[in-house]
């Protein structure tokens, strides 16, 4: 099957010119390729600075790659103009890894949810309040609180409040950047089984980035490890799990906490 | 809560003050340019409740003065011929707020004059100048302060949501326009403009020349919300809803500007007004007749002026409620929302 | 070290050529010019008034008078005064030498006053000798500069204790040294005191707001249970902690008092730039005007070298921002 989204040698250099003396320059991305396949997950994974994050923002259209390649819906992202990009990026989602800040936190949740609908401007007040209702009751949180300020929401339910937004434009694409890890143990549970149903129900793809090999483990169909701005090491997650062939998979793995013999989770299946 | 509540006081007694200033028509009891010149230099009339005889009078009067014999600057209270103060009379008519034609007064003493505080060298009421003078010199600082805050806020807008080299250059000018002590660089501009204007073509000047010293500071701040604020997630994510630059920029940067525009608003007004004061002081303000607050205080500069009738000193006196006003307003609206305690830490606590 | 010392010498420089640019551009769009007065005396006539423009080169394009102006500063002399007839470099320096006594004596005294007054209310934030310091300073401030000065020029004429204008008494030629000294100082006194009352408040809530939040450090409390005596933490751990922002605060006081020095000088007639400044405005003089701005900026743009420097003597980690790896 075609893949939904593609990306081949993609680099971003970030240039640091200083007045006086050489410039320095850091490179974030290294020539990273890979394919996602329609309705399925892949996670990227990696320590912190490895790049995962800037890739996200290249995906998502947010920042312009130095070189390469993303080919989504037959056009390549890296070398749209910018009126091209506007339209594309409503269907490539990002969710950012902290609620607090991805939500003006001044504005209310029926206003956080509505923007891009009132942004859009096809839909009329009312409906846009109604399919942002529904999409709240969609992610788990009531409607009845769509009048409060968002700055009341615990982190799980930010989370979900920004799910919700990014769902309204119906993307293809929905990237999670850390999304899960400022939350605890029990709520990134229950948002991961949110996203799960949400890909059956709505069949999204997902590109999940985390630098917890667990959670890895339980969303993904592919796993992708990154190291140093390249990818080290793709394949489908059991195999990737128990035969690691990178250094970099290796110390990934000797991270994740060992629980007794007795207690061991799915990861050993 | 309590924030909002200093914020409101301070709205109020700044309110009040500028209400009378409006109306200085009304409360002052004379044309500031009327002159009377049998009457220089005249110290300020008490306010008397008991007469020489030891009556009460609920109607406050006042005592005229007259030479004390044998000088020529030193006046007595001529205890003979008492003027009450009467209110709310009819007298020199005026314009309210400029257009409203109206000859009622606060207070008066009908065809005798009361001067509350004194008199100039041409006999006019310091009382009615200080409030007339008042209208010139606060509306310098406001419109002083409204220009240059929309400059700045504009230079500080384009500097910092566009970045590369238009934030380089604009900042670049705006630390020139740093580098100079603030009054050197109001007193250069002010040089290179026409030296002898009349008085209306004199406080649009002052407002255009003190409105462009000022707004290298507005700009630099707006520059550094407007930079962070770009960063900021929920702008990144508008983004990728599709927002368009103005869309950002309308909806999520520029209000975050809001809070440090009022105050910078709070602390400039005060300050513009003082540029004013300063350059009609000097001569480089609005010109005589007009009073403003600068002028009232210019003559002070006399020292026959100093020895003998220091009492011109007062109004200067009778403006640091308005100064009080703007501080404290300024000081509420810098107290962070939620105010937490800093803890004292003393030293000597471990022993 | 010397790579930062120069950057921030060629900053400065720059700096005070951007001024002096700013400043002749100004003077351009300036309407009137000194020899416009003479224009209206029937006696002068007008073929004179030519000459002189050309003599002074009124009539050539700006970047040339530029020019011409700047090869002038090189060589001394800062452009020509149309009213005293002569370099503009000599009547400015001894001016100039006025103000900087006044300005730097009053920085010195401000800061000595504000330093200890800030970290006493740090430390006992919140207390009476806190709240007590806050009032009197809020106080302050809130009377206008103008004000203020003209105040203490009305209560030194009432007590008769100072001297009220000028530098020196008429008579100072034949005093002794000592005695030349007294005369200096308390003909000083007023202009310091304004000087110093007028910026006093300002410094003292930066010191204190600095001090406060260093206070709250966890680093002094461990410096605290080392058994380190109260005094020496407050001024050697707490003070050179919050030195970043206080030399801030010092470059941006020494603008802040050279403004007010320009309207102290004038109301108490103390022979510095400002009188001579105002005086040439009011004559469009303006080589003088352009040269007193410049010198103003000079001694600002000094100042915050100076506190430039000071902070990489004392901050190390400035330091290591600016040695290369």
């Amino acid at each position: 099957m075609e893949p939904v989204l593609k990306v081949e040698n993609l680099v971003k250099r970030y240039a640091k010119r200083i007045l006086v003396g050489p410039p320095q320059d850091f490179l974030a991305l290294d020539g990273v390729s890979f394919a996602v396949s329609s309705r399925s997950t892949l996670a990227i994974v990696g320590e912190s600075g490895s790049g995962k994050s800037t890739l996200a923002s290249c995906i998502a259209c947010l920042e312009a790659p130095t070189s390469g390649n993303i080919w989504f819906e037959g056009r390549n992202l890296a070398h749209s103009a910018e009126s091209e990009l506007r339209k594309t990026r409503p269907q490539i989602q990002l969710i950012f890894p902290d609620p607090a800040s991805s939500l003006n936190s001044g504005w209310s949740i029926l206003e956080i949810v509505a923007e891009p609908l009132a942004l859009q401007g096809k839909l009329g007040r009312k409906e846009r309040e109604l399919l942002a209702c529904s999409l709240l009751e969609r992610v788990g949180l009531s409607a009845e609180i769509a009048a409060r300020p968002a700055s009341g929401l615990s982190g799980g339910q930010r989370q979900r409040l920004a799910i919700a937004r990014a769902l309204t434009l119906d993307p293809k694409i929905l990237i999670l950047d850390e999304a899960l890890s400022s939350l605890d143990c029990s709520t990134q549970a229950q948002i991961a089984n949110l996203l799960l149903e949400l890909q059956d129900t709505l069949g999204m793809t997902f590109l999940f980035i985390t630098h917890d090999l667990t959670m890895a483990a339980h969303l993904a169909d592919e796993i992708a490890v990154m190291s140093a701005g390249r990818i080290v090491e793709h394949g489908p997650t059991p195999d990737v799990l128990r035969n690691p062939s990178h250094e970099a998979t290796r110390q990934l793995l000797a991270a994740v906490p060992q629980l007794p013999r007795s207690s061991w989770p799915a990861i050993q299946q | 809560m309590i924030r909002r509540r200093k914020i409101a006081i301070w709205l109020l007694v700044l309110g009040t003050l500028h209400a009378i200033v409006i109306c200085a028509g009304f409360f002052a009891p004379y044309n500031p340019i009327e002159q009377d010149r049998k009457n220089p230099y005249l110290p300020p009339m008490r306010l008397h409740f008991v007469d020489t005889q030891k009556h009460f009078h609920l109607r406050p009067f006042v005592y005229p003065f007259q030479l004390r014999a044998g000088t020529f600057d030193q006046y007595v209270e001529d205890t003979a011929q008492p003027r009450s103060l009467h209110f709310f009379v009819a007298g020199a008519p005026y314009r309210l707020l400029g257009f409203l034609p109206a000859r009622l007064h606060l207070f008066g003493a009908g065809s005798e004059r009361i001067y509350l505080l004194g008199t100039d060298a041409f006999g006019r009421d310091q009382f009615s100048r200080l409030l007339f003078g008042g209208q010139v010199s606060l509306l310098a600082g406001l419109f002083g302060a409204a220009f240059t805050l929309l400059i700045g806020w504009f230079v500080g807008t384009v500097a910092g949501y566009f970045g590369g080299w238009r934030d380089e250059l604009l900042m670049r000018i705006a630390e020139l326009f740093l580098a100079l002590p603030w009054l050197y660089l109001l007193f250069a501009i002010r040089a290179f403009l026409p030296l002898t204007v009349n008085p209306l073509e004199a406080f649009f000047l002052i407002v255009a020349v003190i409105a462009a010293v000022g707004w290298a500071r507005p700009a630099r701040l707006v520059r550094g919300i407007v930079l962070s604020a770009k960063e900021r997630d929920f702008v990144r994510a508008a983004r990728g809803f599709g927002a368009s630059g103005f869309y950002l920029l309308r909806r999520h940067i520029l209000p975050e500007t809001s809070s440090v525009l009022l105050t910078q608003a709070a602390i400039l007004i005060p300050q513009y007004v003082l540029a004013e004061m300063t350059l009609s002081f000097l001569g480089l303000g609005v010109p005589e007749p007009v009073p403003s607050w600068g002028n009232l205080l210019s003559n002070l500069q006399q020292y026959s002026v100093l020895v003998s009738y220091w009492w011109m000193y007062l109004p200067a006196l009778l403006m640091v409620p308005f100064f009080l006003g703007y501080l404290g307003l300024a000081s509420a609206l810098q107290e962070s929302p939620e105010p937490y305690k800093i803890e004292r830490r003393s030293l000597g606590s471990l022993a | 070290m010397m790579r930062y010392l120069l950057r921030r010498l060629a900053h400065a420089l720059l700096l005070i050529l951007g001024v002096s640019v700013l400043a002749f551009l100004f003077a351009a769009l300036a309407p009137g010019n000194y020899f416009d007065e003479m224009r209206l005396n029937p006696q002068i006539a007008p073929e004179t008034l030519t000459a002189l423009r050309v003599q002074y080169e009124l009539d050539r394009p700006l970047p040339l008078r530029y020019a011409s102006w700047v090869n002038s500063v090189l060589h001394g002399q800062m452009g020509f005064s149309f009213a005293y007839n002569s370099p503009v470099a000599p009547l400015l320096l001894v001016r100039a030498k006025n103000t900087l006594l006044l300005t730097v004596t009053a920085t010195l005294l401000a800061w000595a006053i504000a330093l200890p007054l800030g970290v006493w209310s740090a430390e006992r934030l919140g207390l009476l000798p806190d709240r007590v310091i806050s009032w009197g300073t809020a106080t302050l401030l809130v009377i206008p500069d103008l004000a203020l000065a003209l105040g203490l020029l009305v209560l030194a004429v009432r007590t008769h204790r100072f001297p009220t204008g000028g530098m020196v008494s008429l008579d100072s030629q034949s005093l002794s040294a000592a005695g030349k000294i007294r005369d200096l100082a308390a003909h000083m006194a007023l202009p310091v005191a304004a000087l110093v009352l007028s910026s006093l408040p300002l410094l003292v809530r930066h010191v204190r707001a600095a001090v406060a939040e260093v206070l709250q450090a966890p680093f002094l409390l461990a410096a605290e249970g080392h058994g380190i005596p109260r005094l020496t933490l407050l001024f050697r751990y707490a003070l050179l902690a919050a030195a970043n922002p206080l030399l801030s605060l010092f470059g941006f006081s020494i603008g802040a008092l050279l403004s007010g020095s320009l309207l102290i000088e004038v109301v108490m007639s103390w022979p510095g730039l400002g009188p001579f400044l105002l005086e040439a405005i009011l004559a469009r003089d303006i080589y003088v005007v352009i040269g007193g701005v410049l010198f103003s900026t000079i001694f600002l743009a000094a100042g915050n070298f100076l506190a430039d420097m000071l902070l990489y003597w004392l901050d190390p980690r400035i330091r290591m921002e600016n040695t290369s790896r």
